[in-house]
């Protein structure tokens, strides 16, 4: 699915047989073997989260499931071959067997004497020129010669040389940017002392010292860092876009060795290079010891360290051989709808290239053979050479090679009927496309400052004809800007007033050495909360209060980071983790006062209503899919145990004692049933005190579990699940993911557009259901037909149902004909583990065409792509998938159209995308205007091509008719190569990027005019026929009205070949003009421009005396005869496509014609008075 | 936001597609008017082009088979390779109509295809320039040297097929003068053809394709090499032989001396003398009056045809009711 895509790696793909020997050995409630098994698998490799999409998110899991990974793979050997072997501080013995790779890096492909041949080679890749250099070859031998060799080799010359120097400026920038990097200077232990050497000396093998804020030069294992556990925070920012910190360990045998002062030596043994970001496998040889290295041991080339003063490692990886080179690859690309369609097109004009060929050389064959006898002294023809002694043929190789070669001549002649300039013409067309839509305004997102970006330049027009959008809920239509709402507490709803704070002083602070440190962001609290919250006695719900505070405060994986403002007094502390939930809740927590400030791999303090308080970390159960909980086990100042869990409802209320307090659980279950039904993520929060008899039981069974050598993430999960459970409810909490701006209007104009929007999401059913009614997806008129089954059996029975039901609906709507009542159709993610893949993907299918809207939840991220693929490999209808997460690339490149959002999560999904920006509701500019006005840009400049091409071809063989079959041309071979490069290319161009066939406002305000594109109405076999006609007709025009004028006249072959060029040329350019609907001063400038060039051109081809034509055009224009000839040529070529034009136009008038007279004509006031430039979009 | 660091592209007119158009629209009037205007600027158009061509005297008189005599006529062309056999003759063409001077003497070719791929490229353009290009014959097989390896100028193919047939024009027993002078174009005299440059080895040995040169006269005023280099962009075609400045009267009879050299029985070709007046459309041609009429008159029938289709079907210009979503509405 995603093996076609030289992109990064995507979590689903990682490591092949890696991921199922972990999954059954993690996974061990693993009902859904196959889907289920791979989303586990990747969510564990990956060390950036999945599943806590899949629900509320309970904190990273980085290390011990990291982990254990590693321990599981140390089972399986790396093979001997594969492996690659480093020893540890000492790059001469690694080095001596294989010369790994140095550490200079080469982005720039070519040398200065590599350019030119590389550079060809490259080049000649691509088809289009391939054609252009056998035509040219052709053209060489001199029996074929048609064109002078200047002529044949300077279209292709001056393409390969425009694209030779733009090649060469990339490359020279490449260079520019490597040799900084290059130079970069990087600390390295060199005789046991840390020496500064060039970032291009590295070598594998080395020991490399890296300072906080610095970057890593190469891919490192890390050995030993500031924290004394061993820890090193760092920031991955430039290799995956995630800005959040994320944590890398050294393992326990190296992390107390401080090199330079102890000795450090061992063996390393690692996976040859890939690209996997995720995945790294290795182990390390210590003293005899053997201890495995995972993901969380290595840190790669591009990442920077934050948060930790310094890290040492090991380089393993090197220069190009590094994660972040391999993965340096271009934008993935695609193949347009148009273009699909335009090469079955272009099968058919090579079919008719063909065509008039044997026509040519079947009719040369018959002539020869009719004039057999004659062809010796026939003037015009000369067979026998007379000058030698012996009478020979002159350049006559026989009947049936003269065929043969009249057919390869005909080929040189008329190479032009496929429109290889065309390919270059699109290619330019999109890159202009792409530069406005780039510059658009309306798709500048101001909050993350993110423009537009078009990371695939070859599928703009496919943005015009989508009929189906799927999105993926958290972050794409909502903000995943988490901001804790509400909270219950033992059973008290506090979803009161939550203005009181808002923007006074900034909400809560604390003073640390006269400075003042405060949470970066601000949260809204309710104020009977925070006022029972800041008072301290020792009443129930005030220790309740405390309790849950201190539980938000504490159990989570956020690392508090302290930054500076402008103001030398105050600080900001800034909550890194990898999950927004928990940074809601930390930040949320703090602004009721209790403020994480700290945080080691040993302890936490939190200042607690202005007093600091130091919890010791005893223990951390990280959070794992099939618990979905995690826990911490605090040490309180005064010694006392606590264990503190957080964790999915469905999960929790499991391992609540209920007979504690049956009443507030009740409560709390009501309360969380009214939140996540306005659609909020709501998290249950328990806890327990420890008796010192537990607590050493936990301990001794954490430590062997930690420290054990194989199956250590199955063991630590027993562990928790001793400890977790009879625990007292503290309360639930409820974080808001808002709904983006304009995401509700922007749904509506796209269902009116006609496009289906669907929405995936591994939320869980109410919270999608209420996003649905949110964001207007789901209206309270629609009929929800909801599929929720463990089992393939009950699956069929309601798909059967449902259709059932929905077609009895589906008749009786149109019976009334009422639009309102539509079908929403709502499927669980382990419904769909049945019906993917299987014989009732068929009836799935069925039921989700007639349904208005489908929303599937709890979906994994591979299930997201099989549904792309449902509809995709079914139907002949666009797709379009737009995401934000790493859990939503498989999805963005199943469909025809992947959008990225680049918002706050990863940048996996604009990695993989060929769209990004900022916010969702981007999606109507872009589809509804862009996507529109490029797919009617290139559909009309594909059949413009196609007609221009065909046109000069066919004006060439009714000549040919009437040269004995020998393939002269009149046109001068000059303007035959000038005729697609300066006569005609230019407008061609300049239209396909700045025609606009609607404003941006009509196609704003009426998005059903989108329904063109989705229609084919602008590219369609019929069109193109009717268009070839239209060709074929003007092409007579063009010929037989000379030809007529001239008949038994003295004019000669150049001149009259001279008016056949200025005819086609104007008429090609008139046709154009007659279908251009913004006259802009470009449009202008380039089709009046083009005229006058040809004429130019002509001019100066008839003033070379040693060309045959000389003077021809000065006493062709001397004649009446020649200018009444232009002018019939000009109107009786253009009478029938006017007068069909015109028809069509009245009679049946197609949504875009209306529109535009609406525009013209009915507007006229409005638009004089406000100018397009206020034209904004209807949705804010 | 910082200013500085925002992203946000900069507002032009150009960038974001709003530059100021003229967006003109096909409307019923325009289209009625269009029509309309081209119908009544066409037909008079060809009117005038008709009168015109009528107003060209033409008389034009085929003579390749009538001057084979009787008893070579099924074997012309040993007739015409025997350089023993008398080739004139004479022909009588009748006047029609009044010629008014300047008249215009052509020869017409039929089924030669000066056209011809092989024909058109043996020639060296240098050659017939520049008196030190006179080696540069490698375009001009099989006619580029001769046998002792001297080149010929002019050489090539088009040079020594050149026409040969010559005519002598009298009426009432005078002869009618026929100027040479000025036949060919001036740019090809001045620029094209060297003055500098004499023939040489010209039809000397091998076949002989035509006329002769005189070795005397440079290029450039050999004007009927220059009119026969200039080739014809059709199998059927004339080439002025020379013009003749005094009228000739209606009905009178002219007397036409053919001296019949050129060889055209081999291939087929026909060989025609025409006499011809010119007018500013050129030589006598009808079509192209018909096709102004022609276009003229479907585009005054369309225009009218458009006025009745807009009168019992009109269309409101923008009328949403036509929108396709609001004659079917849409769920």
């Amino acid at each position: 699915m995603t093996s076609n895509r030289p992109s990064l790696p995507t979590p689903g793909s990682t490591g092949s047989d890696l991921s199922s020997s972990t999954s059954s050995n993690n996974s061990d409630n693993n009902q859904i073997p196959n889907l289920h098994s791979l989303q586990n698998s990747s969510s564990q490799l990956s060390i950036k989260s999945n599943s806590w999409r899949a629900s509320v998110n309970f904190g990273s899991k980085g290390v011990s499931v990291a982990d254990s990974e590693g321990f599981s793979i140390s089972r399986r050997e790396i093979n001997e071959d594969d492996a690659r072997l480093v020893y540890v501080n000492d790059p001469l013995k690694t080095n001596e067997t294989f010369e790994f790779c140095g550490n200079s890096i080469r982005t720039g492909k070519y040398s200065v004497f590599t350019f030119l041949p590389r550079n060809l080679f490259e080049q000649f890749h691509r088809v289009a020129y391939m054609y252009f250099l056998i035509i040219a070859i052709l053209n060489q031998l001199p029996q074929l010669a048609v064109f002078g060799r200047g002529a044949s080799i300077l279209p292709l010359a001056s393409v390969l040389f425009v694209t030779a120097v733009k090649d060469a400026y990339e490359d020279w920038r490449r260079h520019k940017a490597d040799k900084i990097e290059n130079n970069r200077l990087s600390s390295v232990l060199v005789n046991d002392q840390f020496q500064h050497k060039r970032s291009k000396d590295i070598q594998v093998g080395e020991i490399v010292k890296v300072s906080a804020d610095e970057t890593i030069p190469c891919d490192i294992v890390v050995l030993c860092t500031s924290d004394p556990t061993g820890v090193a925070y760092v920031q991955t920012i430039n290799l995956d876009g995630e800005s959040n910190l994320k944590t890398r360990y050294a393992k326990q045998e190296t992390l107390s060795r401080v090199p330079g002062k102890d000795v450090i030596s061992g063996l390393i043994k690692c996976e040859k290079p890939n690209r996997n970001i995720y995945g790294f496998q290795a182990n390390m040889e210590v003293d005899g010891k053997r201890v495995s290295l995972g993901p969380s041991n290595i840190i790669l080339r591009g990442c920077v360290i934050k948060n930790t003063d310094w890290a040492v490692g090991v380089a393993v990886y090197a220069g190009r051989e590094t994660k972040a080179m391999l993965n340096n690859s271009g934008a993935p690309s695609k193949r347009s709808r148009l273009e699909t369609h335009m090469n079955r097109e272009i099968i058919l004009l090579s079919f008719f290239l063909v065509t008039l060929c044997i026509i040519v050389s079947a009719c040369a064959g018959f002539w020869l053979r009719r004039h057999q006898d004659e062809l010796d002294i026939m003037p015009f023809y000369r067979r026998k050479d007379y000058s030698k002694e012996q009478v020979e043929n002159y350049n006559y190789y026989g009947l049936g090679m003269e065929i043969f070669f009249s057919f390869l001549m005909s080929v040189i002649v008329f190479q032009i009927m496929i429109p290889i300039s065309l390919y270059i013409s699109m290619e330019l067309v999109r890159v202009g496309q792409a530069y406005f839509m780039i510059r658009d305004d309306k798709m500048f997102d101001a909050a993350s400052n993110t423009r537009f970006q078009c990371r695939a330049l070859n599928i703009n027009e496919d943005l015009g004809q989508i009929k189906y959008v799927f999105s993926d809920k958290t972050g794409t239509l909502t903000e995943n800007k988490m901001e804790f709402q509400f909270a219950s507490i033992s059973g008290v709803d506090y979803s009161g007033e939550k203005i009181e704070f808002y923007g006074e002083q900034g909400g809560y602070n604390i003073q640390v050495d006269g400075q003042v440190w405060r949470p970066k962001m601000k949260v809204q609290v309710d104020s009977k909360l925070l006022k029972l919250s800041k008072t301290r006695n020792d009443t129930k719900s005030s220790k309740e209060i405390y309790d849950f505070f201190l539980a938000l405060a504490a159990c989570n994986t956020i690392v508090p980071i302290v930054v500076n403002t402008s103001n030398p007094n105050e600080k900001l502390i800034d909550y890194q983790g990898e999950s927004p939930d928990e940074q809601a809740l930390v930040y949320a927590a703090a602004a009721y006062g209790f403020m994480l400030i700290e945080r080691t791999s040993g302890h936490i303090v939190i200042d607690i209503q202005g007093e600091r308080q130091r919890f010791n970390v005893l223990g951390m159960h990280e959070f794992d899919s099939d618990r979905k909980r995690m826990s911490v086990i605090l040490g309180y100042p005064d010694s006392t145990v606590k264990v503190f869990v957080k964790g999915a409802d469905t999960t929790m209320f499991k391992v609540i004692d209920e007979s504690l307090n049956l009443s507030v659980v009740k409560s709390t279950e009501n309360h969380l049933h009214s939140y996540s039904s306005i659609g909020l993520r709501t998290l249950v929060v328990g806890m327990r005190a420890l008796s010192i008899a537990e607590f050493d039981t936990w301990q001794t069974s954490y430590e062997i579990a930690s420290t054990a050598l194989m199956g250590r993430a199955g063991l630590l999960r027993k562990v928790a699940v001793n400890i977790e459970n009879n625990l007292s409810l503290l309360g639930a909490s409820a974080i808001e993911d808002r709904l983006q701006k304009g995401v509700p209007e922007a749904i509506e104009s796209l269902r009116k557009a006609g496009i289906k929007v669907w929405v995936l999401t591994g939320d869980k059913q109410e919270t999608a259901i209420s996003i649905g009614y949110s964001s207007k997806l789901l209206t309270s008129k629609m009929m929800q037909i909801i599929i929720n089954n463990n089992s393939k059996m009950s699956c069929k029975k309601s798909l059967e149902d449902a259709l059932v039901t929905s077609r009895k609906l589906i008749n009786v709507t149109r019976a009334s004909e009422d639009d309102a009542s539509s079908v929403a159709l709502i499927i669980d993610g382990t419904s769909l583990v049945y019906i993917l893949d299987s014989e009732l993907e068929e009836q799935l299918f069925e039921l989700a065409s007639k349904c208005a809207v489908v929303l599937c939840c709890r979906v994994a991220p591979l299930q997201k792509a099989g549904i792309v693929a449902l509809i995709k490999n079914r139907t002949d209808d666009m797709t379009l998938a737009i995401g934000d997460g790493a859990n939503d690339v498989s999805m963005i490149q199943m469909a025809d159209v992947g959008v990225g959002i680049s918002g706050q999560e990863g940048r996996q999904a604009v990695m993989a995308s060929d769209f990004a920006m900022g916010q969702f509701r981007f999606l109507v500019p872009l589809m509804l205007v862009h996507g529109h006005w490029n797919y009617q840009r290139m559909a009309y400049m594909i059949l413009y091509n196609f007609y221009r091409n065909a046109l000069f071809v066919f004006i060439l063989f009714w000549y040919v008719l009437y040269t004995g079959f020998t393939l002269t041309t009149s046109i001068t071979e000059w303007s035959s190569v000038l005729y697609s490069v300066i006569y005609t290319a230019i407008p061609t161009i300049v239209v396909g990027i700045l025609d606009k066939d609607l404003s941006r406002k009509s196609l704003m305000t009426y998005p059903q005019l989108y329904g063109s594109g989705q229609r084919k109405e602008s590219y369609n076999a019929k069109l193109f026929w009717v268009t070839m006609v239209d060709t074929l007709w003007q092409s007579v025009v063009v010929f037989f009205i000379p030809l007529l004028a001239f008949w038994e006249s003295d004019i000669d072959s150049s001149s009259l070949g001279d008016l056949w060029t200025l005819a086609v040329v104007f008429i090609v350019n008139i046709h154009l003009a007659m279908d251009v609907i913004r006259w802009t001063w470009i449009s202008h400038a380039s089709i009046w421009g083009s005229i006058i060039a040809t004429c130019i051109c002509v001019i100066i081809i008839d003033a070379i005396p040693a060309l045959p034509g000389y003077w021809a055009i000065f006493n062709l224009a001397s004649s009446g005869l020649f200018w009444i000839c232009l002018l019939g040529i000009l109107i009786a070529s253009m009478i029938p496509r006017f007068i069909v034009k015109m028809f069509m136009q009245h009679c049946k008038p197609c949504d875009r014609q209306i529109a535009r007279e609406a525009e013209k004509f009915q507007n006229a006031m409005e638009i004089t008075r406000n100018g397009e430039i206020e034209m904004n979009l209807p949705h804010r | 936001m910082d200013h500085k660091n925002s992203k946000k592209p900069t507002y032009s007119r150009f960038s974001q597609q709003e530059l100021p158009a003229w967006k003109p629209i096909l409307t019923p009037g325009w289209a009625i008017a269009s029509f309309i205007t081209i119908g009544t600027l066409f037909i008079p158009i060809g009117l005038l082009a008709l009168s015109a061509s009528d107003n060209v005297v033409e008389i034009s008189d085929r003579y390749d088979e009538v001057c084979v005599p009787d008893d070579y006529s099924s074997k012309a062309e040993s007739y015409i390779q025997n350089p023993d056999v008398k080739k004139t003759c004479i022909r009588t063409i009748k006047v029609p109509k009044k010629l008014v001077a300047p008249i215009f003497v052509y020869y017409q070719l039929e089924n030669f295809y000066q056209n011809h791929r092989r024909y058109v490229k043996s020639r060296s353009n240098k050659q017939l320039r520049d008196p030190k290009a006179e080696d540069d014959t490698h375009d001009c097989f099989p006619k580029s040297k001769t046998k002792d390896g001297k080149p010929i100028v002019p050489c090539g193919l088009i040079a020594w097929s050149l026409f040969n047939d010559t005519y002598k024009l009298s009426t009432r027993g005078k002869e009618i003068s026929i100027n040479k002078k000025g036949i060919a174009w001036k740019s090809d005299r001045k620029a094209k053809f060297g003055s500098n440059v004499y023939p040489k080895n010209f039809q000397k040995e091998g076949l002989i394709g035509g006329a002769t040169l005189d070795e005397q006269i440079p290029l450039s005023e050999q004007e009927d090499l220059i009119v026969w280099m200039r080739t014809a962009a059709l199998p059927k075609f004339r080439k002025l032989y020379g013009k003749i400045e005094t009228d000739i009267e209606a009905h009178d009879s002219i007397k036409v001396e053919i001296e019949n050299n050129y060889n055209t029985y081999k291939f087929g070709g026909r060989k025609k003398l025409v006499l011809s007046t010119t007018t500013w459309i050129g030589g006598k041609n009808d079509f192209v009056g018909m096709a102004y009429i022609g276009v003229g008159g479907i585009c005054l029938f369309m225009g009218i045809n458009f006025i009745l289709l807009y009168v019992f079907r009109p269309r409101r210009l923008g009328d949403p009711s036509y929108l396709s979503w609001n004659r079917h509405p849409i769920a």
